[in-house]
């Protein structure tokens, strides 16, 4: 029926498929909005922290709302170098970040995704299509039904919906994206981790003396070496209201090759002298794993529109983890405004083709998550070296070991420590070329 | 702190459908492979809700019930073994995170 078409189907209700409905919304498109989960976050997982100011952009001033969906700004930040005894970390806290716009925030998908959706059906709710958009929970979408190769619809068991376009936002285990044919059927593990992850809980007056926390401020850490137990990637530990994520993100391909299981690397971590300590007490209230691509541009579909279609968010492998940070919301977020604002496009020219697709294309090629994504691909192959995740958090630890140690003799020079920790886990050469390298990248 | 085990940690995850006797799996393995030609076996330790497992004698099984739709094992498996899919929302099992 020609009145039950769409604008727009929106598959995924995460972080991408939210942008692009509330953009949508507030252009007044009729669209659906299909998530299998029971209501919106309820499937998904992140470390994590929504990096930027995308936010704002959905939900101007969200800060002011007493009881928002986020759980603490970051105004305080860690990286830390492990060894099996030792931390050496940059610690960088600033009341800079303490002004809105906030420079990223704390969240808990179940409930940051769901006080979300809330805010794009009041964006609905005040569009025109009030009573004909809708977001729809609870349907799994099994196929993006085709004709001729354009996209006219999705299929959910026996039955159909159709609309002019198909935006798909259903996140890294991408299966539409591969059957209408963007991705291969079976992506090898090159190139994507495991994320693994558990909630703690404390008390909140705790956590926040424990924490230095004042207010909502909130703080975040990325750990490399010890962590992950000789496996490539990190280690994370984040900060919300009465809570903390703490997990890691394994290379998959290398958890395979040296056969080992990330919820023992999990453990691993928590007993880590320095680890045990800032963590006791708590008391662990959920336990999570999903994968996540590595920031590799190689994982990424082949294009990432089609006539009638468009990909977003980690459905399109977008992510940034050069070891700083992992930025995959912001670039959920980000592409799934890009691709909605096509959507409008198209309707306005009335031209779904990829003619009007590919200006999504162009869009997010001239946005930040494309540049930093080309710009840094040296950066995020560099944190997957051996080098990286072992020797450097090795030779780190053993020079701040020496460093820090008084010992009522006479005082050795810094040079020289550091020249013994070198020969004692890498070579110059290796370092050399690492810094090279490690220049060029950033 | 305690450290948890597997089974622990599980034990805090919500399942869908959990009173339901009749699941409809939503990912399905041939174990043939996994028992012949299968070189690694890697699924049985990657897995973290341990649905991958080896018995006594050495053969791989697998149980959906716990698991949590991370995808780990579509990757994992380079063996072709692994037909995945999202559980159903009304048959199958699968999760609802409380926090994510
Ligand atoms: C352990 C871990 C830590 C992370 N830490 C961070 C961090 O600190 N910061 C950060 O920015 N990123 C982080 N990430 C990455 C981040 O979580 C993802 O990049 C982000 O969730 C991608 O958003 P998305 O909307 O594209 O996909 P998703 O959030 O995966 O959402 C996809 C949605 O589509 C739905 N869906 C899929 N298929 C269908 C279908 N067929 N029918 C109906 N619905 C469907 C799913 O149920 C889901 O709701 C982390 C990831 C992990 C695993
Ligand atoms: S890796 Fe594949 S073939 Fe090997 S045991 Fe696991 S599922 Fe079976
Ligand atoms: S999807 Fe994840 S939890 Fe489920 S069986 Fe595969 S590896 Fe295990």
């Amino acid at each position: 029926m020609e009145d039950e078409r769409f604008d727009c189907i929106v598959v995924g209700a995460g972080v991408a498929g939210l942008a692009a409905a509330m953009v949508l919304a507030r252009n007044n498109m009729k669209f659906l909005l299909i998530e299998k989960g029971e209501f919106a976050g309820a499937k998904n997982v992140s470390g994590g922290v929504l990096w930027g100011n995308d936010l704002a952009r959905l939900v101007p001033e969200y800060w002011k709302e007493e009881e928002g969906g986020w759980e603490r700004f970051i105004n305080h930040r860690r990286l830390t170098f492990m060894d099996e005894q030792s931390t050496f970390s940059i610690d960088f806290k600033s009341a800079h970040f303490n002004q809105t716009p906030y420079t990223g925030v704390v969240v808990l998908r179940s409930k940051f995704d769901r006080w979300l959706a809330d805010k794009v059906q009041e964006a609905i709710d005040a569009s025109d299509f009030a009573m004909e958009s809708f977001i729809a929970p609870n349907i799994k979408v099994d196929e993006v039904l085709m004709e001729h190769d354009k996209a006219v619809g999705i299929r959910t068991g026996e039955e159909k919906f159709y609309a002019d376009s198909v935006i798909i936002a259903e996140g890294v285990n991408n299966l539409l994206t591969r059957q209408v044919g963007l991705q291969d059927d079976y992506v090898p593990a090159d190139h994507v981790l495991t994320g693994i992850k558990e909630v703690i809980r404390y008390d909140q007056k705790v956590l926040e003396d424990r924490f230095q926390l004042n207010g909502l401020s909130g703080m975040s850490n990325e750990f490399v070496g010890y962590a992950t137990d000789g496996v490539e990637g990190g280690g994370f530990l984040y900060t919300n209201r009465d809570t903390i994520s703490i997990g890691l993100v394994l290379g998959l391909k290398d958890l395979r090759k040296k056969r080992k299981s990330p919820h023992d690397i999990l453990n691993h971590f928590k007993a880590h002298p320095v680890i045990a300590d800032t963590i006791r007490d708590g008391e662990v209230i959920e336990y999570s794993a999903h994968v996540v691509s590595s920031g590799d541009k190689r994982l990424m579909p082949r294009e990432l529109y089609k006539d009638g279609i468009l990909i977003c968010g980690e459905a399109a492998n977008l992510l940034m983890n050069a070891g700083k940070a992992i930025q995959g919301m912001d670039y959920a977020m980000r592409s799934g405004i890009l691709a909605a604002e096509t959507i409008v496009k198209a309707k306005e020219k009335g031209d779904y083709t990829s003619r009007t697709m590919k200006e999504y294309r162009t869009a997010l090629d001239n946005s930040y998550v494309i540049k930093d994504m080309n710009g840094f691909q040296d950066a995020v192959h560099m944190l997957h070296s051996p080098q990286m995740y072992k020797d450097v958090p090795n030779l780190i630890c053993d020079f701040g070991r020496k460093f820090f140690s008084i010992r009522n003799e006479p005082t050795r020079k810094s040079r020289e420590l550091m020249s013994e920790s070198i020969k004692k886990h890498s070579s110059y050469w290796d370092l050399v070329k690492l810094g090279i390298k490690g220049a060029r990248s950033l | 702190m305690k450290l948890l085990n597997l089974p622990e940690r599980l034990g805090l995850v919500s399942y869908r459908n959990q009173a339901r006797s009749e699941i409809k799996p939503h990912i399905v393995v041939d174990t043939e492979i996994c028992n012949t030609t299968c070189p690694h076996k890697a699924t049985t330790y990657v897995c973290p809700a341990n649905c991958y497992t080896i018995d006594d004698h050495g053969k791989v099984h697998f149980q959906v019930e716990d698991c949590i739709e991370c995808g780990t094992c579509m990757y994992a498996c380079d063996q072709g073994a692994v037909s995945w899919n999202y559980p159903d929302p009304e048959i199958g099992r699968g999760v609802t995170w409380n926090f994510g």
